[in-house]
C-alpha cells in the first residue's frame, strides 16, 4: 500500500443559528443621526437605515469586535456598550461561553483559533485550568508544530498490548498477538450519554468518524439500523447496564464492543469473550473512588479497553469527595504502571472534554483515549442550555442535515487535532503515544505554587 | 553613555512629563446617570452638581444630557448636593456603567487600563493603594502584594532605579534609568509609528525597544542607539548591517504568548510594505519555524552567539526563551554560551496574533520562573553575572517591582506601551484591518491613526510615572536603589485580599 499522510480535509460549514453576540451597543434617543460612529466603525456595525437615510439603523452588534471606538467618537455620548447577555448565559460550568463559542469557530472553519493580544483569562482555575504543559528550548530537541515539514503521528492504537514476544526454536512467533485497532486520532466519538438525539445526528456524526477513521460508541439499536449501509467496522455498539451477555447479537464487522462495569463484569466478560474471541472488549466503568482499583481488576482479568466515565464537568461520578479527571486519571495510571500492566489495557477517558486543550492535558495525565461527547452537540450549534427541549430549541437541532453535521464534526476534530499538534510540537514529541503519562512534562499549580511560593509568607488562603 | 560614566546619577537629566490632553480618550464612564422624561427640566441638578454632570446651556429650555463621565457615582449619596436625593420628579438615577465592564479582562482590568492611560496622559503616578495597579486574575502577580506602610513623602532625585544590562567583567557597559525596557514588536504586528513612538520614547529615557522579527525599518535608524535587533527564528529581514548598528543583539527562541510555536503573522497584514522588510512574498501567511533549526543544543547555541558576536564584537547579547519546565537549565546555558541578558518570557505575554491554545496552555506563568532561575543561578554561582529579565504579563510598575522581589534584575514590558497608545486590549491584531487606532495594523489608511510624536509622549509619560511608583515603593521599604529589591520575597505576601495586604 502506497504511504499516504493522514490528513483530515476540512471546509466551511457555516453556523446557521442566529448568531450570538459578545457585546450588544444600544443607542440612545438622543442620537441625531449624525453618522461619526458609520464613519468610525471599521467593522461596518452602524449603517444608516435603508427606509430612512435620515436615520441610522440599528447596531449589526453581530459584527462589533468591542473597540470602542462608536463611543469614543459619538458626540452626543448616545451609545452604550455592554456584554451581549445571551453570550454570558451561553454553556456552564467548564463550558464556558468562550469554550462554547470557540468551539463553534472551530466546527465552523476547522482552523485554530488565532488570535491577537496576549492571555485574557484566569491566571489558573480548578481541573485542566491549574495544568501548563511543557515545551523545549536550546537544551532538548524540539520541532515544529502543524507549520513544519516533519510528520508527527496522532494515531493510537486500542487493545491490551503483550508486554514481551516469545519465539520458539524455529524462529516462529510464539506469542499471540491480540487484536489491535489502530485510530488514526485519540479521539473517539460517544454518543450512549447525550440526549434527545435524532437520526440525522447520529448519521452525521457516524460519517465523520468513518471518514476520520476513528470510533463512534453507539446504542445497538443505532449499529443495526446502520447494518444495511456500507462499513460499520468504526462503531462500538454499547450494550446498557442489565443487558443478559448470552442474549447479545454482535454485527458482523463490529472490531469492538462495550460492556457495563456491574457487580456481574468477570462473569460477563468471561461469557462474552467466550462467544466472541475475537471482538475487543471495552469495559465502561464510573470513576470514583477507587476506580484505579477496579481499572487494574479488569486489566488483570484481560479486558483490553476501560472506558472511564466522567461528568460533564470532568470530575468524579460515584465519590463523596469526587476527584477531577486529572487527579483520578494519573491515579489510575500510577497504579497500572506500579504492578506493570500499564500497556495490557487502554484507557478512554471520557466527559468534560470541552476544548483542544483538555485532549493534551488528559493525554499527560494517563489517558490513551479521550472521548468526545457532548462537544458532539456544541460542534452544531447546541447551547448546552439548562433545560433542553427540542421544541424550543435556539439552533433548531431537529432539522440539522446530515451533511452539515459531519462537516461540523470533522472541522472540530481536524482543528483540534491541529492544536494538538502544536503542542505536541512544542514538546518537542514526534508521536502521541509518547505523550500518555508524561506527567514530567506537564506543569501542575499545586507544585509550582509551592515551588515558586512556599518562602512568601501567605495571606489568608496558604496558612 | 552618561550613565555608564556615573553610575550613581540615575536621577539626573530624566525626561519631564509632559500633559497629552486627549479628550476623546475619557469616552469611558465608570458610572451612568440617567434621566427619565418624567424631568421638567427644572435645573437644580445643574446648579447642584459640582462635578459638572448636569448643564444647561444658557438659553436652552432643555437641560442637557447628563455627562456621566464627570459622576462620581452612588456613593455621592452621602452628599447634600446629590442631584437623585434632590429631584423634585424623581427622574435621575445613577448606577455603574455598562460600557465600563465591557472595556478589559482579567489581566487587564478596566481599571488597569484607565490608570495606564491616566499616566501616559499626565506623567502623574497613581498611589500605590490604586486599584488600577493589580489585575484580577486570581494569580500570580494578582495575588502577591508588598508589605509595606503607608505612604510616605519621598524624594525621586534620591532615588536609583538603575540597572546594568551588562554584569559581566568584559564588554560594554550598559546602564538604563529605569529597570525597564521596551520588547520585539516587529514591523508587520504593529506599525511604523508604534514603533518609532517606542523607539522615541526609549531614547528620552536612555532605554531601549526592541525590532521585533520583522526587520528593522529605516525610520528607526535615528533611535539606533536604543533600539535591540531581533534575531528570530524566521530571520526575517536580519541583515549583517541591522546587526552591526546596535548595541544589544536579541536571539529570540521562543516567546510567551505563544512558547514552542514560531511567530504568526497572518496573510492580511503582510502587506508589500511588509513583505519588502521581511523578503517574502506580500499577503502570505508568516509562520516563522520553531526552533531554530540550527540549534538542538547548548554547544549549537553558543555558535549562534559567536556568530552575532563577531558580526558586532561590541553588541550585548540577550537570549530570549520562553518558560518551560527545566528553564533554569536553559537560563544556565546560555549564560555559559556567552549570553549577557537572559530575558525569560512567560506564558502570558502579548502578541500581535497567537493560537488561543497556546496563550493559556503551554509553559508556565512568569511568576513560577522567576525565582526558580534567580535560585538556581544563585546555586551555581554566576547570579551576579548574569542579567535577569522578565516579560510576559507584567502590566504595571508594582508587576516590575515584584518581579524584581521575585528574584529578577529587571523587565521587559510590551502590551503596556501599546495601552499607553491608547490600545483599549480588544484584541483583534491578528487581522490586517483590525485596529481602528492605528497601533497593531500596517494598513497604510489606519497607522496613520497613531502620531509618533503623540504617541512617544504618552509612553514617555508612562515610564515617569512608573519611575515615581518605584521610588515611592522604595521610599515606603526604605531603600534607595532599585538593586537592593532584588530576590526580596520576605517583602512579598502571597494572598487573596488585597485591602488587608496594604498599608499595614
Amino acid at each position: 500500500m502506497a504511504y499516504e499522510r493522514y490528513h483530515i480535509s476540512t471546509k466551511t460549514w457555516p453556523n446557521q443559528a442566529s448568531p450570538v453576540p459578545k457585546f450588544v451597543i444600544t443607542r440612545a434617543d438622543n442620537c441625531i443621526n449624525c453618522g461619526k460612529c458609520e464613519r468610525s466603525c471599521i467593522f461596518g456595525v452602524h449603517k444608516r437605515s435603508e427606509q430612512d437615510p435620515r436615520k441610522m439603523a440599528d447596531p449589526v452588534n453581530a459584527l462589533c469586535k468591542n473597540c470602542f471606538m462608536c463611543i469614543q467618537e459619538c458626540p452626543q455620548r448616545a451609545l452604550t456598550m455592554m456584554p451581549g447577555t445571551d453570550y454570558r448565559e451561553l454553556g456552564r460550568g467548564v463550558w464556558t461561553s468562550l469554550r462554547v463559542s470557540t468551539i463553534w469557530g472551530e466546527s465552523e472553519t476547522g482552523k485554530i483559533p488565532v488570535l491577537g493580544a496576549g492571555y485574557r483569562g484566569m491566571f489558573a482555575g480548578p481541573g485542566y485550568d491549574g495544568m501548563w504543559t511543557d515545551m523545549s528550548e536550546i537544551v532538548r530537541p524540539t520541532r515544529d508544530g502543524i507549520h513544519g515539514r516533519e510528520f508527527i503521528s496522532t494515531s493510537v492504537d486500542i487493545g491490551s498490548k503483550p508486554s514481551a514476544l516469545e519465539f520458539g526454536k524455529d524462529g516462529g512467533l510464539q506469542t499471540h498477538v491480540p487484536q489491535i485497532i489502530e485510530i488514526q486520532v485519540p479521539i473517539v466519538m460517544d454518543s450512549t450519554r447525550l440526549r434527545g438525539l435524532t437520526s440525522k445526528m447520529l448519521a452525521g456524526w457516524s460519517n465523520a468518524a468513518r471518514n476520520l477513521d476513528t470510533l463512534m460508541f453507539a446504542a445497538p439499536a443505532v449499529v443495526s439500523e446502520e447494518i444495511h449501509g456500507a462499513q460499520i467496522n468504526h462503531f462500538v455498539p454499547v450494550y446498557p447496564d442489565g443487558t443478559d451477555v448470552r442474549t447479545i447479537l454482535v454485527p458482523n464487522g463490529v472490531r469492538m464492543a462495550e460492556l457495563q462495569y456491574t457487580p456481574s463484569w468477570r462473569e460477563d466478560a468471561k461469557r462474552f469473550k467466550s462467544m466472541y474471541p475475537h471482538t475487543l472488549l471495552a469495559m465502561r466503568v464510573r470513576s470514583g473512588k477507587g476506580v484505579e482499583k477496579q481499572v487494574l481488576d479488569m486489566a488483570k482479568a484481560k479486558i483490553e479497553v476501560a472506558h472511564i466515565d466522567f461528568d460533564d464537568e470532568g470530575m468524579e461520578l460515584d465519590s463523596h469527595a469526587p476527584r477531577h479527571a486529572k487527579d483520578s486519571l494519573r491515579a489510575v495510571h500510577k497504579t497500572l504502571v506500579s504492578k506493570s500492566v500499564r500497556d495490557q489495557i487502554t484507557i478512554i477517558a471520557a466527559g468534560g472534554i470541552a476544548a483542544a486543550e483538555h485532549i493534551p492535558k488528559t493525554l499527560i495525565c494517563g489517558a490513551d483515549v479521550v472521548a468526545m461527547e457532548r462537544a458532539l452537540l456544541v460542534a452544531i450549534e447546541c447551547r448546552n442550555c439548562v433545560t433542553c427541549s427540542m421544541g424550543s430549541c435556539p439552533a433548531s437541532l431537529i432539522s440539522v442535515q446530515p451533511d452539515w453535521i459531519e462537516g461540523r464534526v470533522t472541522n472540530l476534530v481536524g482543528a483540534w487535532r491541529d492544536q494538538l499538534l502544536e503542542v505536541l510540537g512544542a514538546m518537542g514529541i514526534r508521536e502521541v503515544r509518547r505523550l500518555r503519562g508524561e506527567l514530567g512534562r506537564a506543569i501542575f499549580y499545586d507544585d509550582v505554587e509551592t515551588e515558586a511560593f512556599s518562602d512568601i509568607g501567605g495571606g489568608d488562603d496558604n496558612g | 553613555m552618561t550613565m555608564a560614566e556615573t553610575p550613581r546619577a540615575c536621577a539626573k537629566d530624566l525626561p519631564e512629563a509632559s500633559g497629552v490632553p486627549s479628550e476623546h480618550l475619557k469616552f469611558i464612564n465608570r458610572y451612568t446617570v440617567a434621566r427619565a422624561d418624567a424631568c421638567i427640566s427644572c435645573g437644580l441638578c445643574a446648579s447642584l452638581c459640582p462635578y459638572g454632570v448636569h448643564r444647561r446651556i444658557e438659553g436652552h429650555a432643555k437641560i442637557l444630557p447628563p455627562d456621566d463621565r464627570k459622576c462620581i457615582g452612588p456613593s455621592c449619596a452621602v452628599n447634600y448636593f446629590f442631584c437623585v436625593a434632590n429631584c423634585p420628579t424623581n427622574s435621575l438615577s445613577v448606577s455603574g456603567s455598562d460600557t465600563f465592564i465591557s472595556l478589559g479582562d482579567p489581566r487587564w482590568p478596566s481599571e488597569m487600563i484607565l490608570a495606564t492611560w491616566h499616566m501616559a496622559e499626565t506623567g502623574k503616578p497613581l498611589p500605590l493603594e490604586h486599584p488600577g495597579n493589580v489585575g484580577a486574575s486570581g494569580g500570580g502577580f494578582d495575588k502577591l502584594y508588598f508589605k509595606m506602610p503607608g505612604q510616605d513623602k519621598f524624594d525621586p532625585d534620591t532615588i536609583c532605579t538603575a540597572i546594568d544590562l551588562n554584569r559581566r567583567g568584559e564588554g560594554a557597559k550598559i546602564r538604563i534609568p529605569i529597570p525597564i525596557y521596551g520588547g520585539g514588536m516587529s514591523f508587520g504586528s504593529v506599525s511604523v509609528p508604534t514603533m518609532v513612538s517606542r523607539a522615541r520614547a526609549a531614547k528620552e529615557w536612555g532605554t531601549f525597544t526592541c525590532t521585533g522579527e520583522g526587520g528593522y525599518p529605516e525610520a528607526l535608524i535615528p533611535y539606533k542607539d536604543h533600539v535591540i535587533t531581533q534575531i528570530a527564528t524566521g530571520l526575517f529581514g536580519v541583515r549583517e548591517e541591522t546587526i552591526q548598528r546596535t548595541r544589544i543583539v536579541e536571539f529570540k527562541y521562543a516567546q510567551g504568548a505563544k512558547p514552542g510555536l514560531g511567530g504568526h503573522l497572518l496573510h492580511d497584514k503582510n502587506t508589500p510594505e511588509v513583505a519588502r522588510m521581511r523578503e517574502a512574498v506580500a499577503y502570505t501567511s508568516l509562520f516563522s519555524p520553531f526552533p531554530f533549526h540550527s540549534v538542538y543544543s547548548v554547544e549549537d547555541h553558543k555558535k549562534h552567539l559567536d556568530w552575532a558576536h563577531a558580526i558586532n564584537p561590541s553588541a550585548l547579547l540577550a537570549v530570549k526563551v520562553s518558560t518551560p519546565n527545566d528553564v533554569e537549565m536553559v537560563s544556565v546555558g546560555s549564560y555559559y554560551a556567552g549570553a549577557h541578558i537572559v530575558h525569560l518570557d512567560g506564558g502570558y505575554g502579548g502578541t500581535g496574533a497567537a493560537p488561543e491554545i497556546a496563550k493559556k496552555n503551554i509553559a508556565m506563568p512568569i511568576e513560577y520562573a522567576i525565582p526558580k532561575v534567580h535560585k538556581f543561578l544563585v546555586k551555581e554561582g554566576i547570579r551576579e553575572e548574569v542579567t535577569l529579565m522578565a516579560s510576559g504579563g507584567l502590566r504595571s510598575a508594582l508587576d516590575v517591582a515584584k518581579a524584581i522581589a521575585l528574584g529578577a534584575d529587571g523587565a521587559i514590558i510590551g502590551t503596556a506601551d501599546l495601552v499607553a497608545l491608547a490600545c483599549v486590549r480588544c484584541g483583534n491584531c491578528e487581522s490586517g484591518r483590525g485596529c481602528p487606532r492605528g497601533i497593531a495594523t500596517t494598513d497604510p489608511v489606519l497607522d496613520r491613526l497613531t502620531q509618533a510624536d503623540w504617541g512617544a509622549k504618552r509612553i514617555s509619560n508612562m515610564y515617569g510615572a512608573w519611575r515615581l511608583q518605584w521610588c515611592d515603593l522604595l521610599t515606603r521599604l526604605g531603600m534607595s536603589d532599585i538593586s537592593e529589591l532584588r530576590g526580596r520575597t520576605d517583602l512579598l505576601r502571597h494572598g487573596d485580599n488585597p485591602t488587608k495586604e496594604v498599608g499595614t
